[in-house]
């Protein structure tokens, strides 16, 4: 400011008051700058509104589209084929019951006779295995054109003698096998040559043995087996009318949806008909849409045809029903083993109930009417109530949330009961007890965790904890364990413990901070009052970091429920409600989650259909389940907010 | 009460109970604690015995360089009829059966089980770069306004409660976001507006559609900069925040506007921190999967991203034609979709049958992923704790 050399001197006053402020398009240059970085700001807040817009445009149409297709689905009779079709599924389970039941009661009988004939079978396999190659070639100089000389040949039958030998020879022979006839199973593998067709003798005599212990134990549980098959059969009368329906209602809905494809072609032929400007494109288009015209469908006749043989589908019913409960009642009260009389009284009580099934769906087969309108909150209910994640059928798909939800539920509540023990007691440790030295090593570690990527972990959850899990469930003084032993590697309790290692990081640093929060005066009065520091530890720091503690369990339940990569790869993917009626061993069977049937389906579906749209949905509750956890564990962290000392 | 020796407290109970009680909680606490640790290195020490046989061999350079340095491609091996097996790519094989003739048994081909992992390397090295370009420039700048010019209110309350849930929605659900705004709606000068375009604006000799920008480099970067912009901005204004007040109040007090203050006397002191802990976004960038996995990872590609067809110039075609062919094809590498290392780990662990080849491969990969994504960790932490000592206000 060279204000010396005006020629007259302005005011003090002025001088200090004087804007040197420069401006941009009459802006203050500081002020832009602040927008600037104010605008970066509110970054966050609109990618959550861009979130919700993309998310709902996707979506938002879903309800409409699969209102459409159940609407189809109950016009073109396929509704009304399901009334009957669904109880029916019941009879798998009932009969695999039975089969069970009947398998396990026959065992008691030919169990060993079959587990020597098996063990010998496999035993021959394995030096088949061992002497592929010699037995290769040698058959492929027997089939040469013309032979080879017989001293060649001579040589490779020595070399698959030897190998054959020397193999039979390494073989363990199981213990169900005596001296004698293990020494006989050798020298007939020894023996094996491609030419032989016919089963060594021994293998010959075990097959009898098993064949004839077999038929004993059936005509000892001739009961039984008449029961088993009577029931397994009763399905097919029924299942064969059901199944001409089927097949008619499927030609209606297939010839509808045909019908609307061509009806959409045509309307949008003709909009751009209507759109275009040039003459002769018009002409073309209007021809082509012409030419798109096709053949309303005549649901009512169609379905007409379906409920006219609603009384004859009740007949059969009827007759099953009654066929069942005969059944129910041979059933034996007897049967070879504890589980196997087990089995057979669940499936005695339960075919009543069944049969009551059956009726009652019969019944209501006149109540169905093929125009009732699919109302929307139906089709509401039909999504977040739905028992069934069906697509790609051939015959309907069900877009139904709840085996999703039940999945990554279970699957967030086993890592959730894993880990806030785990990273609690870790957190007062490392807080309240732990040298710096130990510190030093603990904390680094348990924040090293996670930098690991979550896709690795789910490889290790394939490639280790898997196996892990199953040695450990075929421990045989394990065995009081629910569910065990496993029969799935890949399961919920598999997916809950690689969460729950992925969330002990987020839980033990904020519990960790919650702990360090605790004002100094409470742990100074708990010490003066002549407290332990176990004392002071657990009824004075841990009660006043609680809120801490709780929103930080929330957190991390948050982070499991949205993981992705994990229970992709290892929860099992089988899209089912898992089977509580299992008992706490439930926690061992597969299941699929939210977040991974969206990274799974995603990929291979076309854009807009409404598989696509449901996916989307299915976005749209993640999200808020987010936004809801996320807000649940601030209104915690505020709710027990210690008095600040 | 035990008599005790004289120069006890003669006032004290007798305590032994309670200090055992005390001993044995101490105890089960530390056992607790240590559990976590034991298992993490177990982990660890798993992948680095059946991973580094493969990054690594015991002859010179002592790095499986073919591991490092080729594209992924299908593992074609061959058994002879002595046993022995012959491993080879698609190239090696029909020599490979023709010299061995009659003596030729079976050949197995296990997909993305052989060559390297250059390609999901390159790929992965893309999108972290940029994706941590998005999120610096937008966190940062985000940072500044909450440390340096925010005042409490309705708006820094909407900004702040933005930023927790951003932090706590599910990466799949990012990639669904993805999808919908970067792959499918993202605006993109076209000359052909594409059918699905949702809005076109004519710009005389282009046109500015929305119509996405398909599964690349771009869409996958930005996305992956949302997923990681909170860790972002909670980092950078953590160390504006640590650049001590008396700063601000001596630079303001010799009369430098507010900017002139930021610019001069508290970046400079925070951006080797802002640096340092966007090292830990990088890592969560490179190891998110359900992210790219709509919006630019590819399961196999035979390319590396810069490697195109392009139409051979004329002999005499003019310095500016090949200058415009160079741009084209560095731009290029952008507009591709890549191979991603934690996708590829994903694809062999979930889309190919499981064998000792396919087994090699997985644990190989995951070594050298988890090494990158581990040290780039580390170097953050220690890097802090560098500057934590340097500058002490």
């Amino acid at each position: 400011m060279n204000s010396s050399q005006t020629p007259s001197r302005p005011p003090l006053r002025s001088v200090l008051l004087r804007s040197r402020k420069h401006t941009i398009l009459g802006f203050d240059p500081q002020k832009l700058i602040k927008y600037f970085f104010g605008s970066n700001a509110s970054v966050a807040i609109i990618v959550l509104v861009l979130i919700m817009v993309f998310l709902m445009r996707e979506g938002v149409d879903f309800l409409p589209t699969y209102q459409r297709e159940l609407q189809t689905y109950r016009r073109a009779g396929l509704e009304f084929c399901d009334i009957i079709d669904q109880p029916l599924q019941r009879n798998q389970a009932l009969s695999s019951s039975l089969r069970q039941a009947l398998s396990a009661s026959l065992e008691t009988l030919s169990k060993t006779a079959r587990d020597r004939r098996d063990a010998a079978f496999q035993l021959k396999r394995q030096v088949e295995d061992k002497t592929a190659r010699p037995r290769e070639s040698l058959t492929q100089a027997l089939e040469k054109t013309p032979p080879p000389a017989p001293d060649q040949i001579e040589v490779l039958r020595r070399e698959l003698k030897e190998a054959a030998t020397s193999a039979a020879k390494s073989l363990e022979y199981p213990d169900l096998f005596t001296a004698a006839e293990r020494e006989q199973l050798q020298r007939e593998f020894a023996a094996l040559t491609p030419e032989s067709t016919d089963m060594p003798p021994l293998l010959q005599a075990l097959v009898a043995e098993f064949s004839a212990k077999d038929r004993e134990a059936r005509t000892k549980f001739a009961a039984l087996v008449t029961a088993q098959e009577e029931f397994e059969e009763a399905t097919e009368p029924l299942q064969e009318v059901l199944d001409e329906l089927k097949a008619k209602a499927l030609e209606t809905k297939e010839k509808a949806v045909e019908f609307e494809a061509l009806e959409t072609n045509r309307l949008r032929l003709l909009e751009a008909a209507a759109k275009e400007t040039d003459a002769e494109e018009k002409a073309s288009l209007t021809k082509e849409a012409e030419a798109s015209v096709a053949e309303p469908v005549n649901m009512e006749e169609r379905t007409k045809e379906i409920t006219e043989r609603t009384a004859e589908l009740r007949e059969q019913v009827e007759k099953y029903a009654g066929v069942v409960e005969k059944a129910a009642a041979e059933l034996p009260q007897e049967a070879g083993t504890e589980a196997a009389r087990r089995l057979i009284n669940e499936v005695r009580a339960d075919i009543p109930a069944h049969a009551r099934e059956m009726r009652a769906a019969a019944a209501r087969l006149d109540g169905w009417r093929w125009d009732k309108p699919v109302s929307i909150f139906s089709v509401i209910g039909a999504f977040f109530f739905g028992t069934q994640w069906i697509t790609n059928s051939s015959w309907q798909d069900f877009f139904g949330f709840v085996p999703l939800l039940t999945g990554s539920l279970v699957i967030a509540a086993i890592a959730i009961v894993i880990a806030t023990p785990v990273s609690v007691v870790a957190a007062i440790y490392t807080n309240q007890f732990a040298s710096d030295r130990e510190k030093e090593i603990i904390k680094p570690i348990i924040e090293f965790i996670q930098a690991i990527p979550s896709v690795v972990l789910g490889f290790i959850g394939i490639s280790l904890v898997g196996n892990l899990i199953k040695d450990v469930s075929e421990w045989s003084w394990l065995q009081w364990v629910p569910g065990f032993p496993i029969q799935e590697r890949l399961n919920m309790f598999n997916a809950g413990c690689l969460l729950a290692f992925m969330a002990v990081p987020t839980m033990f640093s904020l519990s960790e901070d919650a702990l360090n929060n605790v004002p100094r005066a409470y742990i100074d009065a708990s010490d003066a009052l002549g407290a332990t520091k176990l004392q002071t530890v657990f009824r004075v720091i841990v009660p006043a970091g609680i809120s801490g503690i709780l929103s930080a369990i929330l957190l991390g339940l948050g982070r499991v429920v949205g993981e992705t990569m994990v229970v992709l790869l290892v929860a099992g993917n089988r899209i089912a409600i898992p089977d509580f009626s299992a008992g706490p061993g439930v926690i061992f069977h597969p299941a699929h989650t939210l977040t991974g049937i969206i990274a799974q389906e995603l990929g291979e579906v076309s854009r807009g259909s409404s598989h696509w749209q449901a996916l989307f949905m299915v976005g749209i509750v993640l999200f808020a389940i987010s936004l809801l956890v996320n807000w649940c564990a601030r209104a915690v962290a505020r709710r027990f907010e210690p008095h600040k000392a | 009460m035990t008599p005790s020796p004289s120069n006890d407290n003669p006032f004290a109970g007798d305590n032994s109970g309670i200090q055992k009680r005390e001993t044995a909680a101490r105890w089960a606490l530390r056992v607790g604690s240590y559990i976590v640790v034991l298992i993490t290195l177990a982990i660890m020490l798993h992948i680095f015995t059946k991973g580094a046989p493969v990054a690594f061999q015991s002859k010179w350079p002592f790095v499986n360089t073919k591991f490092l340095t080729e594209l992924p491609a299908t593992l074609h091996v061959i058994e002879d009829q002595q046993g022995n097996h012959i491993e080879t790519d698609v190239n090696g094989a029909d020599a490979i059966k023709k010299q061995l003739g009659d003596n030729f048994r079976a050949e197995k081909t296990i997909s993305y089980s052989g060559g390297g992992i250059l390609g999901p390397i390159i790929g992965t090295a893309l999108l972290v770069i940029v994706s941590v370009g998005v999120a610096l420039f937008l966190g940062v700048a985000c940072a500044i306004y909450l440390s340096e010019y925010a005042k409490h209110g309705k708006f820094l309350e909407m900004v702040r409660l933005a930023i927790l849930n951003l932090a706590g929605v599910p990466s799949v659900v990012f990639g669904l976001f993805g999808l919908g705004a970067f792959v499918l709606t993202a605006p993109k000068f076209v000359s052909v507006v594409a059918e699905r375009s949702v809005l076109a604006i004519p710009l005389g000799f282009t046109t500015l559609s929305f119509e996405g920008w398909d599964t690349c480099v771009l869409s996958g970067g930005f996305t992956l900069a949302f997923v990681i912009l909170p860790v972002i901005i909670t980092a950078s204004e953590q160390c504006l925040q640590a650049v001590p007040q008396g700063f601000r109040e001596t630079s303001m007090a010799l009369g430098a506007t507010r900017w002139q203050t930021i610019r001069y006397s508290v970046l400079p002191f925070a951006t080797p921190g802002i640096l340092t802990s966007s090292i830990l976004g990088i890592a969560r960038a490179a190891g998110e999967t359900a992210p790219i996995m709509f919006t630019a990872a590819l399961a196999f590609k035979d390319k590396l991203p810069w490697q195109k067809d392009m139409p051979p110039l004329p002999v005499d075609a003019s310095i500016f034609a090949h200058w415009e062919q160079s741009v084209s094809r560095f731009l290029g590498i952008f507009t591709e979709s890549v191979q991603a290392l934690p996708y590829h780990i994903y694809t062999l662990a979930a889309k190919i049958p499981q064998n000792e080849y396919a087994e090699r491969a997985q644990y190989g990969s995951v070594f050298v992923f988890l090494v990158l994504v581990a040290s780039l960790a580390a170097s953050s932490v220690m890097l802090r704790k560098r500057l934590r000592a340097k500058y002490r206000w």
